[in-house]
């Protein structure tokens, strides 16, 4: 078994020994990391030079009693052939994270675009985060957890006095 | 009175309106009215018959699937992945249902496994066919267009009589195996389609001569480098010369046990794209003829008996789930707090790169006649984008 998760424990190893911080070896090929929000920037440096030039997916999971947001950014290696998952944690009510566009350039730009859309997070130093899929939209981010999508559809959409339409409001 | 009219005809010099630079300038729609974008469209700026700036406009087939599933339990979300991308919907069916798997830790029977990859690979054929007919038509050659989505009928019989939907499975991969077992005699029909659709694909190489090597040739050329940085993946980043699959890198259900080749080509024009996935087909019915040779005998579902939804729980973790879908890398994020629902799902579709960076990359400096050579080259489908 050590010998088949050789590499990851090669990848945990390098960024342990630098930043300080433990990974967790998940799987083959799977490898989580959860670093400091300062910490964040030079971390992605360090594990693109690694050879994760792949940026995957950015994903927010939204936390609203622990007032938090958790990114996760998930990195490929082509070479190495492991998935690397960067978590990291934003205070909800000033969520601001730098932008890891000068890293992984227009693949992470349009990630984070999106992500300001839908959660509300902004990312200095990303120079165009334009509303991306929601036209005219203008109420609250719309996937965060304390947004209710279905009294926000029930008012905008439907009528109480409409017969057909009652059915929305039990 | 005929001299006279002559006579008004003639302009002189004056008369004629000196052309300023700026009127060779202007703004020209790519969709999404258009009868091949898809509910998608490009704002492209273009100078003379070049096109200078290129704007995605994606959004008209946003339905919050992130959120929706937030709501549901794990055997409704295996219906709604149907519709992440409508045209190879059981690849989608595949991610979702891998996502849980891993999640509640069940372990899938091997027949299950067997039938997974059996369909999802059915699915990328038809995809590909879909994907050729479409690309026929933006070329201007009607017949490859029909041709393929009438082969692509024999696929969505099998479906039919698979899954019980043609182009919607309606969950039919489900977390823990699949819905129901192959009826009886499909192995046969199945075998019969893949005489059907090597047909069909020896019928695009008489035509790959005469209309794509022409209109696709040197179109749309993206370097290795730019590939990786745009987050292109899939056949668009094999056509950049990167030789990586998902199936063979990061594998899973059984697909380290099968014997396929991963086509490259180093080009990375539009032609080279097309090639790739003429390859690929080639790779996908190789794949179903062993799968239908080593398929065995058991269980397609764990637990077999259905349980009511309302008891099953997703234990609590979070997992990423990387797939080979037809048109590159799909992925899953799904963390569970221990609910029947999971908090949060991600999905990260390959055209929300390929639509977005890699597309507006391309455009700028094409020619007009060009762009739907480009757009198609690279398979697109606004739902997996748009979610």
């Amino acid at each position: 078994m050590a010998d088949i998760l050789h590499k990851e424990s090669k990848v945990i190893e390098a960024i342990s020994s630098k930043f300080k911080i433990d990974g967790k070896l998940q799987r083959e090929r799977r490898v989580w990391v959860t670093a400091d929000k300062d910490n964040l920037i030079a971390l992605c440096n360090f594990v693109k030079e690694l050879g994760f030039e792949h940026l995957s997916a950015i994903s927010v999971t939204d936390w609203p009693e622990e007032g938090t947001f958790e990114l996760t950014y998930h990195l490929w290696s082509y070479s190495e052939k492991i998935l690397l998952t960067v978590k990291t944690k934003l205070d909800r009510a000033n969520p601001i994270v730098d932008s890891i566009v000068p890293i992984w350039k227009e693949n992470a730009q349009i990630h984070e675009r999106e992500l300001h859309e839908l959660f509300g997070v902004k990312f200095e130093g990303n120079d165009d985060l334009a509303p991306l899929f929601l036209e005219d939209w203008d109420g609250p981010p719309p996937f965060r957890k304390d947004f209710d999508w279905r009294e926000s559809v029930r008012q905008k959409h439907y009528d109480k006095t409409n017969e057909r339409e009652q059915a929305y409001y039990d | 009175m005929t001299k006279q009219m002559n006579e008004n005809r003639l302009i002189t010099i004056e008369q004629i309106e000196p052309i300023i630079e700026e009127d060779t300038e202007y703004n020209f729609y790519f969709g999404p009215a258009h009868s091949g974008s898809g509910n998608f469209g490009v704002k492209l700026k273009i100078d003379g018959e070049k096109v200078t700036s290129a704007r995605a406009d994606p959004g008209y087939l946003h339905r919050g699937f992130e959120k929706l599933m937030e709501y549901r339990v794990p055997m409704q979300n295996a219906v709604l992945s149907d519709r992440l991308c409508i045209l190879e919907a059981l690849n989608w069916n595949l991610v979702h249902a891998e996502a849980v798997d891993e999640l509640t830790g069940v372990e899938v029977p091997q027949r299950a496994r067997y039938i997974r990859v059996l369909v999802a690979e059915l699915s990328r054929l038809q995809s590909h066919l879909i994907w050729y007919g479409v690309m026929s038509l933006a070329l201007g050659f009607d017949t490859g267009f029909k041709m393929a989505f009438g082969y692509r009928d024999y696929i969505l019989d099998l479906f039919e009589l698979i899954t019980g939907g043609r182009v919607y499975p309606a969950g039919y991969i489900c977390p823990g195996g699949v819905r129901r077992d192959l009826p009886d005699g499909s192995q046969d029909k199945i075998s019969r389609v893949l005489d059907q659709t090597e047909e069909m694909m020896r019928k695009m190489k008489d035509f790959d001569n005469v209309v794509f090597s022409k209109r696709t040739k040197g179109v749309g050329i993206l370097s290795t480098e730019d590939a990786i940085r745009l987050g292109a993946t899939g056949p668009v980043l094999r056509a950049c010369g990167v030789e990586t699959d998902v199936r063979k890198d990061d594998p899973y259900e059984i697909y380290n046990e099968l014997d396929f080749g991963i086509p490259v080509r180093e080009e990375g024009d539009a032609y080279a794209r097309c090639l790739v996935r003429d390859k690929e087909m080639e790779e996908s019915i190789r794949i179903i003829k062993q799968v239908l040779d080593r398929i065995p005998e058991g269980n397609v579902r764990e637990p077999a008996k259905i349980t009511p939804p309302s008891r099953v729980k997703i234990p609590e973790g979070e997992v990423y789930v990387r797939n080979e879908v037809a048109r590159g890398e799909g992925c899953v994020y799904m963390r569970s707090v221990g609910g029947g629902e999971p908090y949060r799902v991600k999905v990260r579709g390959p055209d929300f790169l390929h639509m977005i960076p890699v597309l507006e990359h391309l455009l700028k400096g094409a020619e007009i006649a060009d762009i739907p050579a480009i757009y198609w080259s690279l398979n697109i489908c606004p739902a997996d984008m748009d979610r």
